[in-house]
């Protein structure tokens, strides 16, 4: 890992358009794809200056984190959801346009081997684990289960849950997880996604004696650990501190994760 | 002596501009060069290590970013025995360190501590932090207070004291007089503008705590309108903030009264901000054959 993020503009090689308002943006650059690893995130935003941003009458706004989903080869992909003013802004990137980055930024899950492995997603959850998959695949045995709102939420995978039963078994995903960990006899879970899936699934995986190490999401200002507004509570009742998804994250551990001052 | 000079008090500077206290660190440097920014500004330190505030601690709003920090650091003793020698070693322009108290009596113990340390340019008093409850702006609201606070801080340094304002209160030529008469060298503000967000769906504020602090773009016809209020009130120089992202941005504050200016949340937005500024303004003194001297106050109506 390099510990001296540059602030690059690079094109954007293709764009890949998914259901429900998900989209993917790859590029395509050597030297980025050797520094990272899975779990790793970059600052992206669509390339604007300050000036052209007067010009357009359109106000810049703070780079978001964005997760690698992909990354083989020279070629980088992110996976995102339009939910709001930061990425319907990426949303609206073509092919050829720039894309201002930063990173590879945060920590990265720890690699297993020869180990019984849950991957958990959620929602926007799923691109971490997907890039996460592809590098420990030939070294475990995996068992994905992923869930969503609704159909337009669901990507390949071994198991699906869906909140309105569109498509798989109706729920919330982590109503299927306690079964998966003891029929599969899961000794690893990696887990990304919304906080109340998160908060469950640490739950049970703890009572099982599951090493659990999951994907923080925060709202970030810097990405670089100046701010302290990403921050998350980590260590135990009686002795926690405030770390920051950015730097000391976005994995934890979840056992080390104050869930309940969340 | 470069045409980008200015006095602050009791330094002169290489540069006019500095950074927002806990919008920049040693990391923002893999970015820019040191010697864009005339002085480095750290993030507030308190006696005791501070937690921060629950989250979510920011939100990005229409035009600006809200933020509810709550002043989390390390506390005094760890700052002194593994930051400050960490900036003493990095820093390669003039240390300005930021601190807060909950009482007169706390600020004189960190600036006693602090006395002792070298490699400090001057200190920042935070009077006006609007996301804790004790310290900052509790202070920043009171003229006598902070009368009160510069004259017994004042009287225990040569070190530059630079006084930072909060626009959250009525008048602020009054605390800016105050702090003039306490001996502070010189001011800073705006710190933030109280601010608030809620998800029109769920009703739920987008910040933990309720309110926060707002900084950005969107608050730099108010800082501006202060800088120049302060600037017409005090005779000390002036480090203004609040909304400046471009050299523009900077100019215009400089012609308000400003003799510096600093960058904060346009650190977080474009982290080549301070460059681009020092370029930008350096480019436009030598057009115009300026100096800073040529613009500072010189405003016209």
């Amino acid at each position: 890992m390099k510990d001296t993020p540059e602030l690059r503009s690079i094109a954007i090689y293709s764009r890949e358009e998914l259901c429900g308002g998900y989209f993917v943006l790859w590029i395509w650059d050597d030297e980025l794809s050797k520094q990272c690893s899975p779990g790793q995130f970059f600052e992206i935003r669509a390339q604007a200056s300050f000036h052209d941003a007067w010009d357009s009458q359109r106000i810049p706004k703070l780079f978001k984190p964005i997760s690698v989903y992909d990354n083989s080869g020279g070629r980088i992909g992110f996976f995102i959801k339009n939910v709001g003013a930061g990425t319907s802004a990426l949303a609206r990137l073509k092919a050829g346009d720039m894309l201002e980055l930063i990173g590879p930024l945060g920590n990265s899950f720890p690699v297993v081997s020869g180990k019984r492995v849950l991957l958990l997603s959620g929602g926007i959850g799923y691109p971490p684990l997907s890039y996460l998959q592809k590098e420990i695949i030939n070294h475990n045995l995996i068992f994905w289960l992923h869930g969503g709102a609704t159909q337009a939420d669901v990507f390949p995978c071994d198991e699906v849950w869906t909140v309105d039963g569109s498509i798989g078994k109706q729920g919330m995903v982590t109503q299927g997880l306690e079964d998966v960990i003891i029929n599969k006899k899961i000794e690893v879970l990696y887990s990304c996604g919304p906080l109340p899936m998160l908060k469950q699934a640490s739950e049970i995986a703890f009572r099982h004696g599951v090493e659990h190490y999951t994907s923080m999401e925060a709202y970030m200002a810097c990405g670089i650990g100046v701010c302290h507004g990403c921050a998350v509570p980590i260590g135990s009742h009686d002795d926690w501190d405030y770390l920051r998804v950015c730097k000391e994250g976005p994995v934890f551990n979840a056992n080390d994760v104050l869930w309940s001052e969340l | 002596m470069s045409i980008m000079t200015t006095k602050l008090g009791k330094l002169t500077l290489d540069s006019p501009i500095t950074v927002a206290s806990g919008t920049f660190d040693i990391e923002n440097f893999h970015f820019i060069n040191q010697k864009c920014l005339g002085a480095f500004v750290c993030k507030t330190i308190t006696r005791y290590p501070k937690k921060g505030n629950p989250t979510p601690r920011l939100y990005e709003s229409e035009a600006g970013l809200i933020n509810s920090i709550g002043l989390q650091n390390p506390g005094l003793d760890l700052f002194v025995h593994e930051n400050l020698p960490m900036l003493r070693d990095k820093l390669e322009v003039p240390l300005i360190v930021s601190f807060s108290g909950s009482s007169i009596a706390e600020f004189e113990e960190i600036m006693a501590t602090l006395e002792t340390q070298s490699g400090i340019a001057g200190y920042e008093l935070n009077v006006s932090c609007p996301n804790v409850d004790n310290e900052g702006i509790a202070f920043g609201v009171d003229p006598e207070v902070i009368h009160q606070l510069c004259s017994r801080l004042c009287s225990i340094t040569r070190r530059e004291v630079i006084v930072k304002l909060t626009p959250n209160v009525t008048d602020i030529t009054a605390i800016a007089l105050a702090a003039e008469a306490g001996g502070a060298d010189s001011i800073a503000l705006i710190n933030t503008v109280f601010g608030m967000a809620i998800d029109w769906k769920t009703g739920r504020s987008r910040i933990k705590k309720g309110i926060g602090g707002y900084s950005g773009i969107g608050i730099k016809p108010i800082a501006l309108a202060l800088t120049y209020k302060a600037a017409n009130a005090v005779k000390i120089p002036i480090t203004a903030m609040g909304g400046i992202y471009t050299w523009e941005d900077a100019l215009e504050f400089f012609w308000a009264g400003a003799s510096m200016v600093a960058l904060g949340t346009a650190n977080f937005i474009d982290p080549l901000s301070a460059a681009k500024l020092q370029e930008g303004l350096s480019a436009f003194l030598i057009e115009h054959r300026y100096s800073m001297r040529d613009i500072i106050g010189k405003c016209i109506l």
